[in-house]
């Protein structure tokens, strides 16, 4: 479990582009946040991650306290810790498998042996087989994103985050890969954070929903109440595209009725 | 600069990087060496050869001062000049290419220490590989003068070598070696500053890039000045 507490976050003095930001997000389970862009998600996962300095306020790792940390302490939480990237991030200069078992190499006892077969293991759990000595860039964007989750799940994290995991993937790939993160989730018991403005994702798998709007939270609880929040941000936010205002009566009437 | 300088977190990774390294920007540089030298110690002797009017200057002068220049600046100084341009650009695009595409992000999240993994290797490569390139270079040079030599009748080459030996000062070649390393820890480490601290896209790391070899021949030429003073006066 992750708890985010009054977390402040400016770059210029005065100008909070995270405003006092309170959440929980559970083990288990595939928390989101979702907002518009520029509203503050990928900021609050780099707070959360520990890439950018909190101005004020706290994260709590299953009660410990981000801020309270000794280096030591970070670097076993960073061990702890398995991130997906917008962009895979993937090291260029390295081939499928050596990106696998580049955080192993750096942090585990295991002998090479071993390593070699955790790496591989990883990969074939993703779906990648036949890629171990390509380079990243001699993969197509989803096979990326697999071989970038293969990366995450490595050291077998507690905590998993995912920036914009669909993005840049056609709709049948962005599918599989949440499908993936929800399998490897509920197989590992992992916190899971995921980060973004897809909502077809977002109703296919999200299960505790934190809207951000302006730097804000302004909206949390159960994809179930997605369509019911009575928040006319994230109203705006959901039917902003003409599909989901065709069906606007329909998704609320069903919701109402579930609730 | 503590976190680059700490102690590597893994010494068997951080050799192997070195030694990638020292094959990635080293050895890749030994050709365009090779072939800037040959040409560079080829018209240090017409040009001295050319300038040198004075019937009262024994002939193996020219074989003399090319020897000493490529010794004492160009071996060094030069060469350093353009390696800036070669391994510097190379340095800042490489690592402002893994800023931008967040794969410093995704080694600082994994807990390793960036800086250090990246740059450190680097830096020694270059710092124990440039020195090794500059030997290079100081034979190639005086070859080039001797092809000279053997192809034109500027020099007998009897007199052309006599002059490359004539009172030879050992520590010409310890300090150019001395100033490339200098040299070398300036183009690995303000490189990788210059790529390591870009902020926004490809655009900003061309601009790193360009600033970074700006920077490197700037500091190599006040470098230079500094350790001629310290060095050889």
């Amino acid at each position: 479990m992750i708890e985010v507490r009054d977390v402040c976050k400016s770059f210029v003095a005065n100008e909070l582009v995270l405003k006092h930001i309170s959440t929980t997000f559970h083990s288990g389970k595939i928390n989101q946040i979702i907002g518009r862009s520029g509203s503050g998600k990928t900021v609050l996962l780099k707070c959360i991650v520990g890439l950018h300095t909190l101005d004020s306020g706290d994260i709590l790792y299953d009660g410990r306290s981000f801020t309270a940390m000794s280096k030591k302490e970070k670097m076993q939480l960073c061990s702890e810790i398995g991130m997906l990237f917008q962009g895979s991030a993937l090291f260029d200069s390295l081939t499928i498998i050596e990106n696998v078992l580049f955080p192993m190499q750096m942090f585990s006892e295991k002998s090479e042996k071993e390593q070699q077969d955790r790496a591989r293991f990883c990969l074939e759990r993703v779906g990648l087989y036949n890629v171990f000595d390509m380079y990243p860039a001699e993969l197509s964007g989803g096979m990326q994103k697999r071989a970038a989750i293969a990366r995450a799940i490595s050291l077998n994290p507690k905590y998993l985050f995912c920036d914009e995991p669909n993005s840049g993937l056609d709709p049948l790939t962005a599918s599989k890969i949440d499908e993936l993160i929800v399998e490897l989730t509920k197989e590992f018991q992992m916190t899971t954070i995921i980060n973004t403005h897809d909502l077809n994702s977002v109703l296919s798998v999200g299960e505790h929903i934190v809207f951000i709007h302006k730097g804000e939270k302004a909206w949390e609880g159960p994809k179930e109440k997605l369509f019911v929040s009575n928040c006319p941000e994230l109203d705006d936010f959901i039917f902003a595209s003409e599909m989901y205002q065709k069906f606007r009566t329909t998704l609320v009437s069903e919701q109402s009725g579930q609730i | 600069m503590y976190r680059c300088f700490s102690k590597p977190q893994r010494t068997g990774v951080f050799v192997s990087q070195a030694l990638k390294e020292i094959d990635r920007l080293g050895v890749s540089s030994l050709f365009i060496t090779l072939i800037v030298s040959l040409f560079m110690g080829a018209v240090l002797t017409i040009q001295t050869q050319n300038n040198i009017e004075n019937p009262l200057l024994p002939d193996y002068t020219v074989g003399l001062v090319t020897r000493d220049t490529l010794l004492l600046e160009f071996c060094s100084m030069v060469l350093c000049l353009f390696l800036a341009g070669n391994i510097g650009s190379n340095i800042a695009s490489q690592i402002g290419t893994m800023r931008i595409s967040e794969q410093i992000d995704a080694m600082d999240i994994m807990g390793v220490n960036s800086a250090n993994y990246i740059i450190l290797p680097k830096i020694v490569a270059v710092v124990l590989y440039i020195p090794v390139l500059v030997v290079f270079s100081m034979f190639t040079g005086m070859l080039g003068g001797y092809l000279i030599a053997a192809f034109t009748d500027i020099i007998t080459t009897s007199k052309f070598i006599y002059g490359l030996q004539y009172w030879f000062i050992e520590w010409y070649v310890y300090y150019s070696l001395i100033k490339a390393a200098v040299f070398a820890f300036i183009i690995a480490s303000v490189s990788a500053y210059w790529g390591y601290f870009v902020r926004g896209g490809t655009l900003e790391v061309g601009k790193a890039s360009t600033k970074a070899v700006v920077t490197c021949s700037v500091l190599i030429l006040l470098a230079d000045v500094v350790l001629t003073q310290i060095l050889l006066l």
